[in-house]
Parts: structure tokens; sequence; C-alpha cells
């Protein structure tokens, strides 16, 4: 009897250990690759200084020179990408939070769902026999709506959440005073649900700042040239990133590296003030 | 009464483009798809899913296109991934709900969020300069030296570019995910069960097995939706793979998936009559995949949260 105690709690501190060693060992990729990043990016930033974020792409073997290209398509692209999708996204989201017992209603929540997981790279493809084929070139246009098409679901969900969540008494209380459903809608409820739509907003642009796949074959990249125009191609810092690994030369991994630590303080920059303040209204 | 119906329908009108216009697209990207696959179906059928060549040819009749190698790696890959997050999203969920101090549950949450976000493109830098040169030399090397009449460590790790490495960088991208749904689940859980069953006597490592019983169906879709994710990954993923036409069964052998084998080959693709059909059908198949795992991962989650 007693051993067989001792065993069960002998059992009970092993996997109280095992558990706390599995989650450390779930966590630490990400600090070593936030030490990493700042171990090789700080150098190459300090070096290239103001003309890292500013020049263009440095020719093989020949220093830093910048990448200003890639952020400026990355900007534009977001921009681009949310004025396309966000209206179609909010609206979107709306319906499925208005009329969520009706046939599509229900349909448009698991279609939202579906995209949100949805291979990017496919995406990419999709959009490039769509327009890119036809243009004859990649494009800043092609790049923005493979964007559109990636951050829609994201904001549409948010949407339709944040409009469930509003209690009913509200609604209830705005029909009492006779407002049509569209008035209902956009008058009170959207005002109420504004944070949680904003947080979708948000989140869905911090994504497609750092979408690489969806841009592959449609905005085509450009290191050398700022923009030239929205049927030209454009890069982007992700896509950078990606080409400059995959060259043979050290100066364009120092590059990448340098880039990827302005992505990932673009990315934190925007994800953890929604994230931090999520949990204010949480608590 | 009726003028009220009008109204409620006007709204119900305006707001109903919208959501066609997403069924559209979708409906659309399906169809285009199939219809830029027809080509090389009727080039050489189902072969196309069955084989592994990769003919690249100037004469259209000599070219000859075969996936397999491609959704072996995609299906291999993820596997591993999920085996990964397997142990890790279950623990760190458990421990955070229930056994970590107060001062750090909300900080490990907040660094899973971040690792969740994270752009996939750092991953990969960070897996073709940082982890693969770990795993070979940690990992690959000493069970190649010691193990290897074992097929699965049977390959001479050369440059450590394999399906192990992309493997493990796929876990810890898709870990924070599955364990994000597991979490959720596990936080549902009514406390009266943990009282129950301390009420017994019950160690923690015996409550704890009880309450994660309880919530399978929550790890299942998890899992499924970690798979998802990890066969759709693309850039992370064909950095660190080899691109390599192979099908075997050593962890330390390069490889392909289908999204790196389009990233990849995608660019040169118009200079050949079918390569561009064959990609589009590897996608094709990818979507399906997709599609499968998605569904019956939010199916099973929706029918969960529907019986609590």
């Amino acid at each position: 009897m007693q051993g067989s105690l001792r065993l069960r709690l002998f059992k009970e501190k092993l996997f109280l250990l095992s558990i706390a060693v599995l989650t450390i060992a779930t966590v630490l990729p990400l600090f070593h690759i936030m030490f990493s990043i700042m171990i090789q990016g700080i150098p190459v930033l300090i070096k290239g200084g103001w003309g890292f974020l500013t020049g263009t792409l440095a020719p093989p073997g020949g220093g830093l020179g910048g990448i200003g290209p890639a952020i400026v398509g990355t900007f534009i692209l977001t921009f681009l990408a949310s004025l396309i999708g966000l209206p179609v996204a909010i609206f979107t989201g709306i319906y499925a939070a208005e009329y969520p017992n009706s046939l599509i209603g229900r349909a448009t929540k698991t279609l939202l769902m579906v995209m949100m997981e949805f291979p990017t790279i496919l995406v990419g493809l999709f959009v490039m026999d769509l327009v890119v084929l036809p243009m004859g070139s990649y494009s800043a246009i092609a790049g923005a709506l493979s964007l559109a098409i990636v951050m829609m679901p994201y904001v549409a969900v948010y949407t339709d959440e944040a409009l469930r969540n509003i209690p009913p008494k509200y609604r209830e209380g705005a029909f009492s005073l006779g407002l049509t459903r569209a008035k209902v809608v956009f008058r009170v409820l959207v005002g109420l649900a504004k944070k949680g739509i904003m947080t979708g907003v948000l989140i869905g642009i911090a994504k497609v700042a750092g979408e690489t796949a969806p841009l592959l074959f449609t905005a085509g990249g450009a290191s050398r040239v700022y923009f030239d125009g929205l049927n030209r191609p454009v890069g982007a810092i992700p896509l950078l990133i990606y080409n400059l690994v995959q060259q043979p030369y050290t100066n364009y991994h120092e590059i990448a590296w340098g880039a990827s630590l302005l992505l990932m303080i673009i990315f934190l920059a925007l994800f953890l003030p929604i994230r931090l303040s999520l949990k204010e209204v949480k608590l | 009464m009726k003028r009220e119906v009008g109204h409620i329908d006007t709204f119900k009108y305006f707001l109903l483009p919208f959501c066609l216009f997403v069924f559209g697209l979708f409906a659309l990207m399906l169809a285009v798809y199939f219809s830029a696959s027809i080509p090389i179906f009727q080039h050489e059928g189902l072969k196309i899913y069955t084989t592994n060549v990769w003919r690249a040819s100037e004469n259209p009749n000599k070219e000859f296109y075969g996936v397999l190698a491609a959704i072996y790696g995609s299906v291999y890959t993820s596997v591993l991934a999920v085996l990964i997050a397997l142990p890790l999203s279950i623990s760190f969920a458990v421990f955070v709900i229930d056994y970590a101090p107060k001062k750090i549950k909300e900080p490990l949450i907040v660094a899973t969020d971040v690792m969740a976000g994270l752009p996939t493109i750092i991953y990969g830098i960070w897996g073709a300069f940082v982890l693969v040169p770990i795993l070979k030399k940690y990992v690959m090397d000493p069970l190649y030296a010691h193990l290897s009449f074992i097929p699965l460590f049977s390959f001479k790790p050369v440059t450590g570019y394999s399906y192990l490495s992309a493997g493990v960088l796929l876990g810890i991208m898709v870990t924070p995910f599955a364990s994000a749904i597991i979490r959720e689940a596990y936080r549902s859980l009514p406390f009266m069960y943990r009282e129950a069953i301390y009420s017994l006597g019950a160690t923690r490592y015996e409550a704890t097995k009880i309450l994660v019983k309880e919530i399978k169906p929550a790890i299942v879709a998890g899992l499924l939706l970690a798979f998802g994710r990890a066969i759709g990954e693309t850039v992370a993923v064909s950095l660190v793979i080899g691109n390599t036409f192979n099908i075997s069964p050593s962890l330390f052998a390069p490889g392909y998936t289908i999204s790196s084998l389009i990233a990849n080959q995608f660019g040169n693709a118009f200079i050949y009559k079918y390569m561009v059909s064959a990609l589009f059908a590897a996608g094709l198949s990818l979507f399906f995949i997709g599609l499968a795992v998605n569904i019956l991962g939010i199916l099973i989650l929706r029918r969960y949260g529907h019986a609590r």
C-alpha cells in the first residue's frame, strides 16, 4: 500500500516535470529565433545605417546597399490589399453575424473558416492565372489582390465574432426604437463592436504584411526600382528575404538577416499592442 | 407589416452580393485549378499522381511529370510535424492552464500567440541558417553514425536539408496553433470535474489524465488543423527540405513537398508545354487535401462545441 502511494506520487512528480520541460520546449524556439535574428540583424542595420532602409539592393558580393524598394512595396501591397479586402470582409462578416441561422449565413461562416486555413500558395497561383497571365506581367495589383484574398477571412471572422459578442439587449433596444435593420447594424452594433473589428483589421494587416507565398508569382519582386506603377512588378520584404536566402552570396545573406529583423519589428509593433490590449478586455 | 419585411430584405440584399462574391471567388478558384489541370490529365491521365518522374523537354511528346514524390514529402513532413506538435501542444495547454505559476501564465500564452502569427519567412531564414546546422550536427550525424542500419536513419546527411528538418520546423510552427485550440477546450472543462476528481484522492497526474481524455475531440481537431497548416506551408519548408525528387523512408533524405515544388518550378514552367498544367494538378491535390482536413477539423470542433 505504502509502496503504491509512493509510486503514484513519483509518477505525479515525473509528470509535472515533463510537462514543464515540454512547455519550455514549445516556446524556446521563439526566443532562439528572436535572439538569432537580433544577433545577425543588428550589426547589419548599424553597418547599413539609413541607407539600408532607403537604398536599393547591392550587387552580389558588393556591400549591403539597401532594401528600400521592398519596404515601399510592402507598404503599397498592404495598403492596396486592405483597400480591396476590407469592405468585402466586413460586409461578409456582418452577414454571417446577422443571419447566423440562415443557410447562407452558416455556409458563409464555414467557408470563411476554411479559407483562413487555406494554403496561401494556392491563392497566389490562382491570382497568377487570373490576373498575371492576361496582363502579361507581374504587377502590384496582382500581389495586392492575392493578399486581399488571404486577409479577407481573418477580418470577416473577427467582425462576425465581435458582432455576436454584443449582448442581445443592445440589439433589442435599438430595434425597439423602430430603427431599420441597416441602421441597427451600422449606427449601433458596429459602433459597439468597433474594437473587435479593428482588432480583426490589424490582425489581417499584420498577417499579410509578412506573407510570402501569395506574392511569389503575383508581385514578382523588385529590388532596384521603388515603384513603377500598379501594373508593374513590386517588391516586398518577405519576398526579398526568400530570394536572398537562396543566393550563394554572403552579403545577400547579411541583407536577408537585416530585412528579417526589420520584418520582425514591423510584425511585433503591429501584433503586440493588439494582443496585449485584448488581455485587458478579457480580464 | 409588409413594409417592415421589405426593409429587412433591402439590408439583406445589400449584404448578400458580398457573401456571394466570396463564394464565387472560391468556386472560381476550384474551377481555375480544374481547368488548368486538364491538359496534363489529357496528356498522361492520373499518372501525374502515381509516378515519380520529372521530365521536362522541348518536345511536348517527351514531357512527362509525376508529382508522387511531392505528395509523399508533403504527407511525410506534415505527419512529422503533427507527431512533434502532439506532446508539445497538450503539455503546453495543460501546464499553462493548471500548473504554471500565475506570473508566467500570461507571458507564455502571449509567446505562443506571437509564434502562431510570426511571418513564416522568419521561420524559414532561421530554419535554413540556424536549425538545419544544429539538427545535422547533433541529431543526424550521430544517429547516422551509430544507427544507420535502421531504414529511418539510413541516408547519409550530406547537407542537412531533409524531411526531418522540414518536419521539425513545421512542428515548431504549428504547435502554438494546435495548442491554442486544445487550450480553449481544456479551459472550458467545468471546474466541478476537477473538484470531483481530486475529492477521490487522485494525484495531479491522474486528474490530468482523466481531464485530457475529456477533450479528445478537440485534440483530434487541433492536430488535424495543424496538419492542414503544415501541408500548406510553402516558403519555410522550401528553404529546408532540399528540393529533390525523391521518395525515401529515411528522415535525413532531401525531398519535395507539393507547395515547395510549385514555389520552385513555377518560375521556369512556362517554357514547357505541360509543366504549368502539371503544377496546377499538383496544386489541385493540395487543394483537396487541405479542404478535406480543414473541413473535418472544423466539423469536429463544431460538433464538440455543440455537445458541451
